[in-house]
Protein backbone atom coordinates (compact mmCIF):
# COMPACT_ATOMS: atom_id res chain seq x y z
CA UNK A 1 0.00 0.00 0.00
CA UNK A 2 1.24 3.32 -0.79
CA UNK A 3 0.04 6.67 0.67
CA UNK A 4 0.17 8.84 -3.17
CA UNK A 5 -3.86 9.34 -2.32
CA UNK A 6 -2.53 11.95 0.16
CA UNK A 7 -1.34 14.14 -2.62
CA UNK A 8 -4.48 16.03 -2.86
CA UNK A 9 -5.09 20.07 -2.82
CA UNK A 10 -8.66 20.20 -1.98
CA UNK A 11 -9.28 23.28 -1.53
CA UNK A 12 -6.83 25.91 -3.46
CA UNK A 13 -4.64 26.77 -0.74
CA UNK A 14 -6.52 25.38 2.05
CA UNK A 15 -5.13 21.51 2.43
CA UNK A 16 -1.97 20.22 0.86
CA UNK A 17 -0.80 16.47 1.89
CA UNK A 18 1.76 15.51 0.34
CA UNK A 19 2.54 12.32 -1.68
CA UNK A 20 4.27 9.68 -0.05
CA UNK A 21 5.33 6.44 -2.29
CA UNK A 22 7.72 5.26 0.12
CA UNK A 23 7.10 2.10 2.11
CA UNK A 24 3.90 0.71 3.38
CA UNK A 25 2.95 2.67 6.79
CA UNK A 26 2.75 0.05 9.91
CA UNK A 27 0.25 -0.18 12.55
CA UNK A 28 1.73 2.20 14.93
CA UNK A 29 2.71 4.28 12.27
CA UNK A 30 -0.81 4.93 11.78
CA UNK A 31 -1.77 5.15 15.12
CA UNK A 32 0.51 8.18 15.06
CA UNK A 33 -0.28 9.93 11.97
CA UNK A 34 -4.00 9.36 13.38
CA UNK A 35 -3.54 10.89 16.82
CA UNK A 36 -1.40 13.50 14.52
CA UNK A 37 -3.96 14.57 12.35
CA UNK A 38 -6.68 15.26 15.31
CA UNK A 39 -4.19 17.53 17.87
CA UNK A 40 -3.90 19.33 14.57
CA UNK A 41 -7.43 19.74 14.62
CA UNK A 42 -7.92 20.71 18.13
CA UNK A 43 -4.89 23.68 17.18
CA UNK A 44 -6.38 24.23 14.56
CA UNK A 45 -10.04 25.01 16.70
CA UNK A 46 -8.54 27.01 19.63
CA UNK A 47 -7.25 28.86 17.14
CA UNK A 48 -10.81 29.95 15.76
CA UNK A 49 -11.81 29.87 19.46
CA UNK A 50 -9.59 32.90 19.80
CA UNK A 51 -10.01 34.78 16.62
CA UNK A 52 -13.80 33.93 15.30
CA UNK A 53 -16.41 35.83 16.98
CA UNK A 54 -19.28 34.00 14.78
CA UNK A 55 -21.35 31.83 17.05
CA UNK A 56 -21.92 29.20 14.32
CA UNK A 57 -17.87 28.69 13.60
CA UNK A 58 -17.25 28.92 17.63
CA UNK A 59 -19.71 25.98 18.53
CA UNK A 60 -18.36 24.03 15.63
CA UNK A 61 -14.69 24.59 17.15
CA UNK A 62 -16.01 23.62 20.54
CA UNK A 63 -17.48 20.32 18.81
CA UNK A 64 -13.84 19.94 17.49
CA UNK A 65 -12.04 20.03 20.70
CA UNK A 66 -14.71 18.08 22.24
CA UNK A 67 -14.64 15.11 19.51
CA UNK A 68 -11.18 14.93 18.52
CA UNK A 69 -10.04 14.90 22.48
CA UNK A 70 -12.52 12.16 23.29
CA UNK A 71 -10.77 10.17 20.05
CA UNK A 72 -7.60 10.58 21.23
CA UNK A 73 -8.35 9.65 24.51
CA UNK A 74 -9.37 6.23 23.42
CA UNK A 75 -6.28 6.11 21.16
CA UNK A 76 -4.21 6.56 24.10
CA UNK A 77 -6.09 4.03 26.34
CA UNK A 78 -5.30 1.73 23.48
CA UNK A 79 -1.83 2.16 23.37
CA UNK A 80 -1.36 2.22 26.99
CA UNK A 81 -3.66 -1.02 27.03
CA UNK A 82 -1.68 -2.78 24.03
CA UNK A 83 1.89 -1.41 25.40
CA UNK A 84 3.04 -0.48 22.16
CA UNK A 85 4.51 2.96 21.46
CA UNK A 86 3.08 4.98 18.22
CA UNK A 87 5.98 5.83 15.77
CA UNK A 88 6.42 8.98 14.17
CA UNK A 89 6.84 8.87 10.74
CA UNK A 90 7.34 10.83 6.99
CA UNK A 91 3.79 11.45 6.79
CA UNK A 92 3.16 12.77 10.27
CA UNK A 93 5.70 15.38 10.02
CA UNK A 94 4.25 16.62 6.98
CA UNK A 95 0.73 17.17 8.48
CA UNK A 96 2.51 19.10 11.23
CA UNK A 97 4.68 21.41 8.97
CA UNK A 98 1.23 21.79 6.34
CA UNK A 99 -0.61 22.59 9.59
CA UNK A 100 1.88 25.44 10.88
CA UNK A 101 1.80 26.83 7.89
CA UNK A 102 -2.20 26.81 7.21
CA UNK A 103 -2.23 28.29 10.93
CA UNK A 104 0.46 31.25 10.28
CA UNK A 105 -1.92 32.40 7.25
CA UNK A 106 -5.16 31.89 8.99
CA UNK A 107 -3.32 34.41 12.10
CA UNK A 108 -3.20 36.74 9.80
CA UNK A 109 -6.89 37.17 8.89
CA UNK A 110 -9.98 38.37 11.01
CA UNK A 111 -13.72 38.73 11.03
CA UNK A 112 -15.68 36.55 7.97
CA UNK A 113 -12.00 36.21 5.91
CA UNK A 114 -10.70 33.88 9.36
CA UNK A 115 -14.32 32.39 9.54
CA UNK A 116 -14.61 31.44 5.49
CA UNK A 117 -10.90 30.82 5.90
CA UNK A 118 -11.07 28.33 8.69
CA UNK A 119 -14.17 26.59 7.21
CA UNK A 120 -12.94 26.02 4.26
CA UNK A 121 -9.85 24.31 5.74
CA UNK A 122 -11.73 22.06 8.31
CA UNK A 123 -13.82 20.87 5.02
CA UNK A 124 -11.06 20.20 2.94
CA UNK A 125 -8.90 18.99 5.99
CA UNK A 126 -11.83 16.32 6.84
CA UNK A 127 -12.30 15.20 3.19
CA UNK A 128 -8.51 14.42 2.94
CA UNK A 129 -8.24 12.81 6.61
CA UNK A 130 -11.50 11.16 6.10
CA UNK A 131 -10.50 9.81 2.37
CA UNK A 132 -6.91 8.44 3.58
CA UNK A 133 -8.90 6.81 7.47
CA UNK A 134 -11.35 4.74 5.41
CA UNK A 135 -9.24 4.09 1.94
CA UNK A 136 -5.62 3.76 3.66
CA UNK A 137 -5.44 3.25 7.11
CA UNK A 138 -8.23 0.91 7.94
CA UNK A 139 -8.07 -1.30 5.28
CA UNK A 140 -3.75 -1.47 6.06
CA UNK A 141 -4.33 -1.99 9.89
CA UNK A 142 -3.80 -5.25 11.74
CA UNK A 143 -4.61 -4.87 15.35
CA UNK A 144 -8.25 -5.30 15.28
CA UNK A 145 -8.70 -3.09 18.09
CA UNK A 146 -7.28 -0.23 16.31
CA UNK A 147 -8.75 -1.10 13.34
CA UNK A 148 -12.38 -0.50 15.45
CA UNK A 149 -11.02 2.66 16.93
CA UNK A 150 -10.51 3.93 13.43
CA UNK A 151 -13.94 2.34 12.20
CA UNK A 152 -15.52 4.40 15.06
CA UNK A 153 -13.42 7.51 14.47
CA UNK A 154 -14.31 7.94 10.93
CA UNK A 155 -17.90 8.01 11.59
CA UNK A 156 -17.34 10.53 14.23
CA UNK A 157 -15.11 12.15 11.28
CA UNK A 158 -17.46 12.12 8.89
CA UNK A 159 -20.05 14.11 10.69
CA UNK A 160 -17.79 16.59 11.23
CA UNK A 161 -17.13 16.76 6.92
CA UNK A 162 -20.82 17.24 6.70
CA UNK A 163 -21.00 20.02 9.52
CA UNK A 164 -18.13 21.44 7.84
CA UNK A 165 -19.63 21.79 4.58
CA UNK A 166 -22.90 23.07 6.13
CA UNK A 167 -20.93 25.35 7.95
CA UNK A 168 -18.87 26.45 4.45
CA UNK A 169 -22.65 26.88 2.66
CA UNK A 170 -23.83 29.01 5.59
CA UNK A 171 -21.00 31.15 5.54
CA UNK A 172 -21.37 32.62 2.15
CA UNK A 173 -18.08 32.93 1.29
CA UNK A 174 -18.47 32.74 -2.58
CA UNK B 1 -43.61 18.98 34.26
CA UNK B 2 -41.01 17.38 37.32
CA UNK B 3 -38.40 16.02 35.92
CA UNK B 4 -36.08 13.23 37.68
CA UNK B 5 -32.14 12.97 36.42
CA UNK B 6 -30.06 10.55 37.19
CA UNK B 7 -26.82 10.64 35.54
CA UNK B 8 -24.64 7.16 35.73
CA UNK B 9 -21.55 7.24 34.15
CA UNK B 10 -20.43 3.83 34.99
CA UNK B 11 -21.84 0.42 35.75
CA UNK B 12 -21.33 1.17 39.43
CA UNK B 13 -23.54 3.80 38.86
CA UNK B 14 -25.99 1.95 37.43
CA UNK B 15 -25.93 -0.65 40.35
CA UNK B 16 -25.99 2.10 43.15
CA UNK B 17 -28.74 3.76 41.27
CA UNK B 18 -30.75 0.91 40.70
CA UNK B 19 -30.88 -0.32 44.50
CA UNK B 20 -31.80 2.72 45.29
CA UNK B 21 -35.40 2.34 43.21
CA UNK B 22 -38.83 0.83 44.41
CA UNK B 23 -38.90 -2.88 43.95
CA UNK B 24 -42.15 -2.55 41.56
CA UNK B 25 -40.86 0.40 39.54
CA UNK B 26 -40.36 -0.75 35.69
CA UNK B 27 -36.86 -0.67 34.08
CA UNK B 28 -36.66 2.37 32.39
CA UNK B 29 -36.79 2.30 28.15
CA UNK B 30 -33.30 2.50 26.45
CA UNK B 31 -31.81 4.84 23.81
CA UNK B 32 -28.82 3.66 22.94
CA UNK B 33 -26.84 6.56 21.18
CA UNK B 34 -24.86 5.00 18.29
CA UNK B 35 -23.15 6.00 14.95
CA UNK B 36 -24.31 9.81 15.92
CA UNK B 37 -28.08 8.86 16.24
CA UNK B 38 -30.87 8.07 18.62
CA UNK B 39 -31.98 4.59 18.59
CA UNK B 40 -34.89 4.34 18.79
CA UNK B 41 -36.03 7.50 17.59
CA UNK B 42 -38.73 7.49 18.97
CA UNK B 43 -40.19 6.19 22.66
CA UNK B 44 -43.42 5.94 23.70
CA UNK B 45 -43.70 5.91 27.67
CA UNK B 46 -46.65 6.29 29.97
CA UNK B 47 -46.46 9.19 32.30
CA UNK B 48 -44.12 8.63 35.25
CA UNK B 49 -42.26 6.19 33.45
CA UNK B 50 -38.47 6.61 32.85
CA UNK B 51 -36.01 6.90 30.05
CA UNK B 52 -32.10 6.25 29.89
CA UNK B 53 -29.89 7.01 27.13
CA UNK B 54 -26.60 5.13 26.95
CA UNK B 55 -24.18 6.85 24.45
CA UNK B 56 -21.76 3.99 22.61
CA UNK B 57 -19.93 6.44 20.22
CA UNK B 58 -16.60 7.75 21.22
CA UNK B 59 -17.53 11.35 20.97
CA UNK B 60 -19.92 12.83 23.67
CA UNK B 61 -23.26 13.83 22.85
CA UNK B 62 -26.34 14.77 25.24
CA UNK B 63 -30.29 14.13 25.01
CA UNK B 64 -31.55 17.98 24.74
CA UNK B 65 -35.36 18.80 24.73
CA UNK B 66 -35.80 21.38 22.06
CA UNK B 67 -36.92 24.50 24.45
CA UNK B 68 -34.31 23.20 26.91
CA UNK B 69 -36.51 21.97 29.11
CA UNK B 70 -34.41 18.91 30.02
CA UNK B 71 -30.72 17.87 29.37
CA UNK B 72 -28.88 14.76 30.07
CA UNK B 73 -25.71 16.71 30.17
CA UNK B 74 -22.78 15.61 28.61
CA UNK B 75 -22.84 11.85 28.04
CA UNK B 76 -19.29 10.41 27.63
CA UNK B 77 -18.85 7.49 25.82
CA UNK B 78 -20.14 4.13 27.53
CA UNK B 79 -21.70 6.68 29.81
CA UNK B 80 -25.73 6.93 30.46
CA UNK B 81 -28.61 9.10 32.04
CA UNK B 82 -31.66 8.65 33.27
CA UNK B 83 -34.89 11.04 32.99
CA UNK B 84 -38.58 10.59 34.79
CA UNK B 85 -41.39 12.18 32.56
CA UNK B 86 -44.60 12.87 34.65
CA UNK B 87 -46.47 15.13 32.32
CA UNK B 88 -47.92 13.93 29.09
CA UNK B 89 -46.54 15.31 25.91
CA UNK B 90 -44.93 14.87 23.04
CA UNK B 91 -40.59 16.29 24.00
CA UNK B 92 -38.82 16.25 20.26
CA UNK B 93 -35.41 16.21 21.76
CA UNK B 94 -31.45 16.53 20.22
CA UNK B 95 -27.92 16.18 20.61
CA UNK B 96 -26.29 19.86 21.76
CA UNK B 97 -23.04 18.99 19.83
CA UNK B 98 -23.95 18.02 16.88
CA UNK B 99 -27.53 18.94 16.18
CA UNK B 100 -28.51 17.07 13.03
CA UNK B 101 -29.20 14.08 15.56
CA UNK B 102 -32.82 14.22 16.52
CA UNK B 103 -35.37 12.11 17.98
CA UNK B 104 -38.68 12.18 20.24
CA UNK B 105 -39.99 10.77 23.47
CA UNK B 106 -43.85 10.54 23.06
CA UNK B 107 -45.75 10.32 27.15
CA UNK B 108 -49.22 9.26 27.86
CA UNK B 109 -51.82 9.49 30.41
Amino acid sequence: MTFRLLSAAVLAGAVVLPAHAAEPMNDLEIAHTAYTAGQLDIRYAHLALAVSENADVRSFAETMIRDHSAVNSAAVDLITELNVTPQDNDLSRALVKGAADKRAELMGLSGNAFDCAYAQNELGYHQVVNKTVEDSFIPAVTVAPLKELLTDALATFKVHEGHAEQMVSNLQCG
Amino acid sequence: MRLTRRRLIAAGGLTAAAAALPAAAAPPVRVRIRKFAFDPKTVSIKAGERVEWVNEDIAPHTATEDNHLWDTGELERNGSATLTFDTPGTYAYFCAFHPKMKAQVIVTA
